[in-house]
């Protein structure tokens, strides 16, 4: 630590520089704290700050990015013969879709461990006192997960590409392809945020990472449906992740896209205006004190 | 409360520290969910492997059904997720500056290490128990007598506790116990993938089955399932020549990461 | 353009009838005081005893129970956006995020605070060069020292000018330096008129910053008054007297006379190194003392005026379950020595070697 080395009295000098009436600055007061036309900027101001702090930390490359592509590059290795035995087309048009939603989904960990430690820190009370639109701090926190997931998804897409995914349909495809994955990865970040505002364990973390692989192993991108034993196989098709599958698979390879789609779109919808509520509520009681 | 400092100092017996320090950690081992979490990762898991590939991977697995050929890697996904449990407890540990503490107190050197030892070695019997009831369900047996295995068994025990050392270095470096535990899952699927537990090496492509057949994983599997046995020849032959290159890469295991870990336990602050 | 209504002459905040429960916990019951403008306030009491439940009220980010508080004008429960664009809060934690460098947490808290990104980093930049952190101001807070961080923090509420600062244990855990800082702030929110609710530990810090102290204890205030005030009302003023020879002990108390209530002089054992004499015209009973004293050639080590001291305010005012069995196990069991065990100011711990009882009986003398 620096301090300049002066006496007591110089430090007094300094104490009452700080707080001369004419240092402090105007502030804009015309509008009211709630107001929508400070929504925006309140929010972007936060999601700024998640966002750098997403960047800084390195685990969200981790475990967004390289364990992601490492695993798509092992399972195309293991199973990408006798996928393509089975189905004549290249297994990478169900691993790669797969494999984006799993990056999207366990890099929400970061983002639950974040808030649990800034609610842990204090950090989150200190940004309710401030005067800011009450909505800002969580639609910063959601925004975020948003910029993550499409980023995220971008690069894994890069990397099967370099795999060798190719679009039949061209590059319009793409786009909407890095749709799905945007759309499931904010619902499922929301799930995450509204468990870690009222369950705020360590254990959320492996919880998360439990459910995200229940659902990589029960989903039509790891091994096609009719390889299921028949019991289990509604359960495999109707869930979140199959139907993004299969959006993204008919996307890029061919095959029915607006079913899936809008199962999909139901699906993230149904979770996050499931969530809508309690977030809300655990967000505001987590950031009060009582 | 002054009066409270005259009181005279108890000797300490190693015994005594030992089995506090372990039940320190076996005890609230339940409680905060670490069983829980083990065990309910090896059934996850389990059914992720066997359900969605006994199909597709079955017919190629040349033995009696793919539940026998899977056996040896829901083992081993046990005692695998075992010790992760281990290493978060490490690394929370480390964070808390407890390791600290109690190099301050007049416990042996030694004494953190064995407790810690003993521990995993709770961990992985759970582990191992789990395994074997997930393996019962899907379909595996024991078909080479009670001393195979108990074999098994040991093998298993011997693997679990090298592993809980190096999960304990790992928990103990990382200054971030949530991440901990991510940090392995994601590798250990792939290692898992990666090796003859779920597929003969044969059906792998030509480049990469030296890496497959060699790798730790696999010698432990051919092992394993050597041990367990088999209604076909499948399950191969309990042979020296099938044991030796587990025995090594163990013996090579317990040479690196058991002072490794005493190191850190000792000497990190 | 600056908001600036306080209903009411020169209270910044009114408090009136607050109580709040946790449960079966009651944190505060039937609290009410009031600070002024430029005027600080401490909020001194045990740990438990209420004080962050208070501040936390005040800052809104709890609700009370029943009872009313207005900052600057504006009820917490009603207008609560208004009082959080009026003051200015510091946790006993250090709360920023500590990814952002030094710089980027104070750009961050303007914006948040409604000055535009310009505006923002140009008060960033003058607060860094006033709190002495512009080497510092590109580092992450997580690596700062612990006076950095409070610096910091404080820094960052500071980015516009607050009405009302809450300091809830801003020193704690601070070098000395350090510390002088955040006084030296104390004293100038007071000359910019900003009114101080400060909660602290430290009882020479209530005691050098503040104009007015306010006890709290089981969430209801005991005392409530300057610290001067409170000193008298635990005990006034007395003289100690440590002699060179203990055998001239009853001598002295011969050559006191009259100065020494007969309570102090039955008091007097073997064991007493020391002997206290009521001081009510202060310095001038200690020259009174000096002159018999001297009159009967009898040599000193020690003669002093003392008063007593916050801790003792505090501890009597403050119920500790613990506290009375303690005084009277101790007393007998102590060796005299000569100079009393020093706490924050020295003069508490020979008081209860004194007479082998505990600080009470001292009052029960003076008054």
């Amino acid at each position: 630590m620096r301090v300049a080395d002066q006496d007591m009295k110089a430090d007094m000098k300094r104490g009452s520089a700080v707080l001369r009436e004419d240092a402090f600055p105007m502030v804009d007061r015309r509008f009211g704290e709630n107001s929508l036309r400070l929504l925006g900027p309140h929010t972007w101001v936060q999601t700024q700050r998640l966002l750098v702090r997403l960047v800084r930390d390195p685990l969200t490359f981790v475990f967004g990015l390289i364990l992601p592509i490492c695993f798509l590059v092992v399972l195309n290795v293991v199973l990408g013969d006798a996928i393509r035995s089975v189905t004549g087309h290249s297994a990478l048009h169900g691993s790669v879709p797969l494999v984006t939603l799993v990056g999207a989904m366990s890099g929400a960990s970061v983002a639950a461990v974040g808030i649990i430690t800034e609610r842990a820190d204090g950090l989150l009370a200190r940004l309710w006192v401030v005067p800011v639109h009450r909505a800002s701090g969580l639609l910063a926190r959601i925004g975020s997960e948003a910029v993550r997931v499409v980023a995220n998804s971008f690069f894994i897409l890069c990397a099967g590409m370099v795999l060798g995914l190719r679009f039949n349909h061209g590059a319009l495809a793409s786009l909407a392809w890095l749709c799905l994955p945007a759309m499931f990865g904010i619902a499922f970040a929301t799930l995450v945020l509204t468990v870690a505002l009222y369950w705020p364990s360590t254990i959320l973390v492996e919880a998360i990472a439990t459910v995200e692989y229940l659902g990589l192993f029960f989903c039509t991108g790891f091994v096609p449906l009719d390889q299921y034993p028949h019991w289990i196989q509604p359960v495999v098709q109707h869930q979140p992740l199959s139907y993004a599958v299969e959006a993204m698979r008919g996307l890029s390879l061919g095959g029915s896209v607006l079913r899936p789609a809008l199962a999909t779109l139901l699906w993230s919808a149904g979770i996050a205006v499931g969530c809508a509520i309690p977030m809300v509520v655990g967000y505001r009681r987590a950031s009060m004190r009582g | 409360m002054t009066a409270a400092l005259a009181v005279t100092r108890p000797k300490p017996s190693t015994f005594a520290q030992w089995w506090v320090l372990t039940t320190r950690l076996v005890g609230p081992s339940v409680r905060n969910g670490e069983v829980l979490l083990s065990v309910g990762s090896t059934v996850i898991f389990t059914a992720g492997w066997y359900v969605p590939l006994n199909h597709i991977m079955g017919a190629r697995s040349g033995m009696s059904s793919y539940a026998q050929f899977l056996m040896p890697l829901i083992a081993l996904q046990g005692i695998a997720f075992a010790s992760e449990a281990g290493a978060l407890r490490a690394s929370s540990d480390a964070v808390t500056g407890i390791n600290r503490r109690f190099k301050s107190m007049p416990i042996g050197m030694l004494t953190p290490l064995v407790a810690r030892t003993s521990t995993s070695v709770y961990r992985c019997v759970i582990g191992t128990a789990a395994a074997l009831v997930c393996g019962y369900v899907i379909g595996f047996r024991f078909h080479r007598g009670l001393e195979c295995a108990v074999a098994f068994c040991a093998f298993l025990l011997l693997i679990g506790v090298v592993l809980s050392y190096l999960a304990d270095v790992i928990g103990t470096t990382s200054k971030n116990p949530e991440a901990t535990t991510q940090w392995l899952l994601m590798p250990q699927v792939i290692f898992g993938l990666l090796s003859v537990g779920i597929q003969p090496a044969e059906h792998f492509p030509h480049w990469i089955q030296p890496v497959v057949r060699n790798q730790p994983i696999s010698q432990f599997v051919y092992v394993l399932r050597a041990l367990a046995g088999d209604t076909t020849p499948g399950a191969g032959s309990l042979t020296w020549s099938v044991g030796a290159p587990s025995l090594a890469w163990i013996a090579g295991a317990i040479t690196i990461t058991v002072p490794l870990s005493a190191v850190l336990l000792l000497r990190r602050p | 353009m600056h908001e600036k209504r306080m209903t009411g002459p020169d209270k910044s905040v009114i408090v009136s009838g607050i109580s709040k429960s946790f449960g079966a916990v009651h944190a505060l019951r039937d609290v009410s005081f009031e600070v002024g403008r430029g005027e600080v306030v401490g909020l001194l009491g045990p740990n438990g005893a209420g004080k962050t439940t208070m501040v936390d009220i005040l800052s809104t980010l709890t609700r009370p129970d029943r009872g009313h508080a207005s900052i600057a004008g504006f009820d917490v429960g009603s207008e609560p956006a208004s009082v959080r664009r009026t003051i200015m809060l510091t946790g006993q934690q250090v709360a920023l995020d500590e990814t952002l460098t030094g710089r980027e947490n104070l750009v961050l808290f303007g914006r948040l605070q409604g000055l535009r990104r310009s505006a923002a980093r140009a008060r960033a930049e003058q607060l860094l060069r006033e709190f002495d952190l512009v080497d510092a101001a590109g580092r992450r807070v997580g690596t700062y020292s612990g006076g950095m961080k409070r610096r910091i923090d404080v820094a960052c509420g500071l980015v516009v000018r607050p009405e009302v600062v809450f300091l809830d244990e801003p020193t704690t855990g601070l070098d000395p330096r350090s510390r002088q800082t955040i006084w030296d702030l104390v004293a100038g929110f007071k000359n910019l008129g900003i009114a101080t609710l400060l909660t602290t530990q430290y009882l020479e810090e209530a005691d050098a910053l503040s104009d007015r102290i306010i006890v709290i204890d089981h969430g209801v205030i005991v005392a409530e008054g300057t610290a001067d005030e409170l000193k008298e009302r635990t005990g006034g003023s007395y003289c100690e007297i440590v002699p060179r020879d203990l055998n001239d002990l009853p001598a002295i108390a011969r050559a006191l006379g009259s100065l020494v209530p007969q309570q102090n002089r039955a008091a007097l054992t073997t064991a007493s190194d020391r002997i206290a004499i009521p001081a009510p015209d202060g310095a001038n009973t200690l020259v009174e003392a000096l002159s018999r004293l001297n009159s009967a050639d009898l040599e000193l080590a020690d003669i002093a005026l003392r008063r007593p001291s916050l801790d003792e305010v505090f501890l009597s005012l403050t119920k500790d379950p613990n506290q009375s069995a303690a005084s009277h196990a101790r007393a007998p069991a102590e060796p005299p020595s000569a100079f009393p065990v020093s706490s924050s100011n020295g003069s508490g711990g020979g008081r209860h070697r004194l007479n082998g009882r505990g600080s009470r009986r001292v009052t029960d003398v003076v008054s």
